[in-house]
């Protein structure tokens, strides 16, 4: 049996680990916010990664093509008779709209919370050891991305962006295990009820939205979007569908399950919402170390 | 050209890993199932057992450390892990014989040991909830044997330019 460690290496291995715990409790103090080394590094490895995802979407956006050209036909058949229905929903949403418009300006209102510029971005890479549902997309800083804005796909909210560096930022998924990842989200009907998307249950594969005032009558099938309120997401993007609605822990709030419309396995274009109106940086889409620490403490 | 191809190896698989990341979880039954790509340590192992230890573990430190820039916004983890891998590999190797079906079984071997070690840490630092019998289920053995389909596909080429390297040096010297 050959000795393990000779005394050099030994002290050489336990230096190594002290330099380490060291730089991982650095690290984890703020993991929002990317040095500026750290950036460069981000950046520079972005650009190689973009070279190596850009083909890969490439093939799979070809096999996916040639996946649609064998369904046309059945699909032709679904979308003919959907057709008719679309025809008057274009009519109805066009009065609707031209009916909103009027009278915003008659109380004088131009701002809308829903209002949103879309930045288009490809996904370059997912975290690939997956304990954090995390990718990282093309976009950065210098094209407009900052911290905590809404992230969609055509389906419905996926995330939001949890850090950025000149040309890349980093993408949580709604279906993270992060506590501290909230979305202000609201059920649109004749009174609206509003909640606080929270926590995401790997087993059922679905979102949990908490804080619902119990006097609200929560039903399944009731569709889910943000409110708006937190901050920095527009309002109104689509989150998805109650399936099931059940109190809290205490008993004094209700607490409704909620499928996400939006499919988190194969992420490929991405748009990161901006929004327009005026962005307010300590609200529940914002996730400050300052405030967790004050929940804790009360 | 041939001094570079082995980091230029390393790195290519560098960027691949997240590439193949893309098409994970998959779904089987209802159940999904993670599958880590596991490229790069597989290659430092084959390195650390065919070429040279010390190259693989400065290679895993470099590569490491930008993993952990890039990906996991902790740095120390990988940057820890890789080099590890790499000196037990080469330390496991001199107790038996060098063959490549014995060098393919110990990388997923060591590719287990990695997995349960990034396992126990991010447990520790609470950025997962999941059981260890779940974690078994849903995401070591996939990763297991996604990774022992890749060695077996791709060790003997590993193989071949390593040992193609060494020649190449042993004339040059």
């Amino acid at each position: 049996m050959p000795r393990f460690f000779s005394n050099k290496r030994l002290i050489l291995l336990l230096v190594g680990v002290i330099v380490l715990v060291a730089l991982i409790s650095f690290s984890l103090k703020d993991r929002r916010n990317a040095s500026i080394p750290e950036q460069i590094v981000k950046d520079v490895v972005g650009f190689g990664q973009s070279l190596f995802s850009k083909p890969a979407h490439y093939i799979t956006g070809t096999i996916e093509k040639i996946d649609g050209i064998l369904n046309t036909y059945e699909e032709n058949k679904q979308l003919k008779a959907r057709l008719q229905e679309y025809a008057s929903n274009q009519v109805e949403l066009a009065d609707v709209k031209a009916e909103n418009k009027r009278l915003r300006e008659l109380i004088g209102k131009t701002e809308d919370l829903r209002a949103f510029d879309p930045i288009q971005a490809t996904v370059i890479s997912r975290n690939p050891d997956q304990w954090e549902e995390k990718v990282i997309v093309d976009r950065g800083s210098t094209s407009g991305v900052e911290l905590d804005m809404a992230v969609i796909t055509a389906k419905g909210l996926v995330g939001k962006v949890v850090n950025v560096t000149k040309t890349n930022s980093t993408i949580e998924l709604l279906s993270t295990e992060n506590r501290n990842f909230r979305v202000a989200a609201v059920i649109p009907g004749e009174t609206s009820v509003f909640g606080l998307i929270e926590g995401y249950d790997p087993d059922r594969r679905e979102l949990i939205m908490k804080r619902i005032d119990s006097s609200f009558d929560v039903k399944v099938g009731m569709k889910v979007e943000s409110s708006g309120l937190g901050g920095i997401f527009p309002k109104g993007l689509y989150i998805g569908e109650v399936t099931e609605v059940s109190t809290d822990d205490y008993g004094l709030t209700k607490l409704a399950y909620i499928r996400p419309a939006a499919d988190f396995s194969m992420l490929d274009h991405v748009v990161i919402a901006k929004r327009k109106m005026e962005v307010y940086k300590n609200g529940t889409d914002t996730e400050s170390p300052t405030e967790d620490q004050g929940e804790d403490e009360s | 050209m041939s001094r570079f191809i082995i980091p230029l190896l390393a790195v290519c698989l560098f960027f691949l890993e997240p590439v193949f990341s893309l098409f994970s979880p998959i779904d089987i039954g209802g159940m999904e199932y993670i599958l880590v790509p596991r490229f790069v340590i597989v290659y430092l192992i084959f390195l650390a057992v065919y070429y040279n230890q010390k190259r693989a573990i400065l290679l895993g430190l470099i590569l490491g450390l930008l993993y952990d820039m890039y990906h996991i916004d902790i740095i120390g983890v990988y940057t820890f892990l890789y080099p590890l891998v790499c000196y037990l590999g080469a330390l496991l190797i001199r107790q038996v014989h060098r063959h490549i079906v014995t060098v393919m079984f110990l990388s997923v071997i060591l590719i287990v040991l990695l997995e349960l070690l990034s396992y126990f840490f991010a447990s520790l630092i609470a950025l997962t909830s999941i059981h260890l019998d779940e974690f078994i289920v849903r995401r070591l053995v996939p990763t297991m044997i996604a990774n022992a389909i890749f060695i077996g596909m791709f060790g003997w080429l590993f193989k071949k330019v390593m040992t193609g390297r060494g020649m190449q040096n042993q004339a040059g010297s």
